[in-house]
């Protein structure tokens, strides 16, 4: 039905505006940045949650100030994203070499039932990293945080069974002020990460 | 309870309750006064508690994580919601129904310059027509779409701004009086339905047969639903984009020469029709 009233021509302002929404979505096309990892400066809310660590111990954003964060959701018995993720990052840190001091990983679990401090911190040791810290809380807690950064994670509707949480890739990165600067993902290489979270330590 | 739960706001917002609160609350005392016809009403209430629903309650959650789902509730923001609300012809009612002050205030207004220009410009045919297009697009720009979804200022920005450019389009092409002081013929009502629905069909398309993800960011933040990969999500968004338009043109098209062969008939009562 959409073709017929496509051929009509009883106004010339459909081509105008097709050709002004074409060109749009065009320009758009190129206009990704290339070689840096997207950049979310001033878009996403800074840093600020209070859960607890792999330790047991109370933690809130104000224990890792100073330090570049690298923040992921996530849960220990994921099969797929999470130790990929979690390998690469990884080899950031190695690639950061001196400079890992000064940056820190948290691994938010999004199985909050499941992911006490023990099983945290017995899944980290899996991975050859120092600078890494695994967080839990009530699910409520978690929601509040995965919701403030825009992750689809929802308290009251958990999807159960194993595998079977639903999460994404996203890699939230916050300067040594706390301030959301960066967001990676599982495309970004592992190179360019380490680069760009190199321009973020204070020299 | 678990329905209620629903119901619950995802993200609440101020401005979404005073808006469809005080629109509610002048309707309800506005039908007192003017007692509009029952279909009237039902437009008005199916239109405002669709708004409501799709921005207000749990499915923003899903509109915010999954691509059609998003498209669903742009569907409804800027095409069907505002589509029923402009066919109940709700303005008689609301200022009816608002206290007077309000009233003397919303009629000074009107007939202040510094508003009937800009009021003006935006009810031309042809700047209603681009705007309404042009947002459509302009939202699912990649890198503007990608910043809309995570920035909770620009997502609110954005559904404002679908709601409103749908009032403002549906409002002068279903109103069959002067919408401050332009009076649009049928035809040009009918032409303006027209042009809306290549730009719909272009952008649409484009995202169908994309074959990469135009979107990353919901694989990025996480899918809502399980089961749909990232292309089956984009294509179904595209397919919601391409086919709906035509469909909301072609009903208003229905609706405009339906009323116009009611006046032709029946100048007198005429204005009973839709």
């Amino acid at each position: 039905m959409g073709k017929n009233f496509a051929g009509s021509r009883n106004f010339g302002y459909d081509r105008l505006a097709a050709g002004l929404v074409i060109a749009l979505a065009m320009s758009a096309c190129n206009s990704t940045e290339q070689g840096h990892v997207k950049e979310v400066t001033g878009h996403l809310p800074d840093l600020s949650f209070s859960l607890s660590s792999d330790e047991g111990q109370p933690v809130t954003a104000k224990t890792y100030e100073g330090k570049v964060l690298l923040m992921y959701f996530g849960f220990t018995h994921c099969r797929e994203e999470c130790p990929i993720s979690m390998a690469r990052l990884t080899r950031v840190m190695h690639l950061l070499g001196e400079d890992a001091d000064r940056a820190h990983i948290l691994f938010v679990t999004v199985d909050p039932t499941r992911d006490g401090p023990r099983e945290l911190r017995r899944y980290l040791a899996q991975f050859d990293l120092e600078q890494a810290t695994g967080l839990t809380g009530t699910p409520d807690e978690i929601g509040g945080l995965a919701k403030r950064y825009r992750n689809a994670f929802r308290p009251h509707f958990p999807a159960g069974g194993e595998g079977g949480i639903m999460h994404g890739d996203a890699v939230y990165i916050f300067d040594t002020q706390g301030r959301a600067r960066l967001l990676a993902t599982s495309g970004d290489p592992e190179e360019t990460l380490a680069e760009d979270l190199r321009d973020l330590l204070p020299s | 309870m678990e329905w209620f739960y629903w119901l619950v706001p995802w993200e609440e917002s101020i401005l979404v309750v005073a808006a469809t609160g005080s629109a509610a609350l002048f309707f309800l005392r506005g039908c007192a006064l003017v007692r509009p016809s029952l279909h009237r009403k039902l437009c008005f209430w199916g239109g405002l508690s669709l708004v409501y629903l799709v921005s207000h309650t749990q499915l923003d959650y899903y509109s915010e994580h999954q691509f059609f789902i998003h498209r669903l509730q742009h569907l409804a923001l800027h095409h069907l919601g505002p589509f029923l609300i402009v066919l109940s012809r709700p303005c008689p009612v609301l200022l009816a129904g608002m206290p007077s002050r309000m009233r003397q205030a919303f009629h000074l207004m009107a007939g202040w310059k510094p508003i009937q220009y800009p009021a003006q410009a935006l009810c031309n045919p042809v700047v209603a027509v681009v705007l309404f297009s042009m947002l459509i697009g302009f939202w699912l720009l990649p890198s503007i779409h990608f910043t809309a979804m995570i920035d909770w200022r620009l997502y609110r920005v954005m559904n404002w701004s679908m709601f409103l450019s749908g009032l403002i389009f549906w409002g002068l092409v279903l109103t069959p009086g002067p919408v401050f002081a332009v009076k649009l013929s049928p035809g040009s009502r009918i032409g303006m339905m027209l042009a809306i629905i290549p730009p719909q069909i272009v952008i649409g398309a484009i995202i169908f047969f994309t074959s990469h993800e135009l979107y990353p960011i919901y694989t990025i933040c996480g899918r809502a639903i399980g089961g749909i990969n990232a292309l089956a999500d984009q294509q179904i968004g595209g397919i919601i984009l391409w086919i709906h338009g035509a469909m909301m043109s072609a009903v208003g098209i229905l609706i405009v020469i339906l009323m116009e062969l009611m006046l032709a008939e029946y100048p007198k009562h005429g204005q009973k029709v839709a």
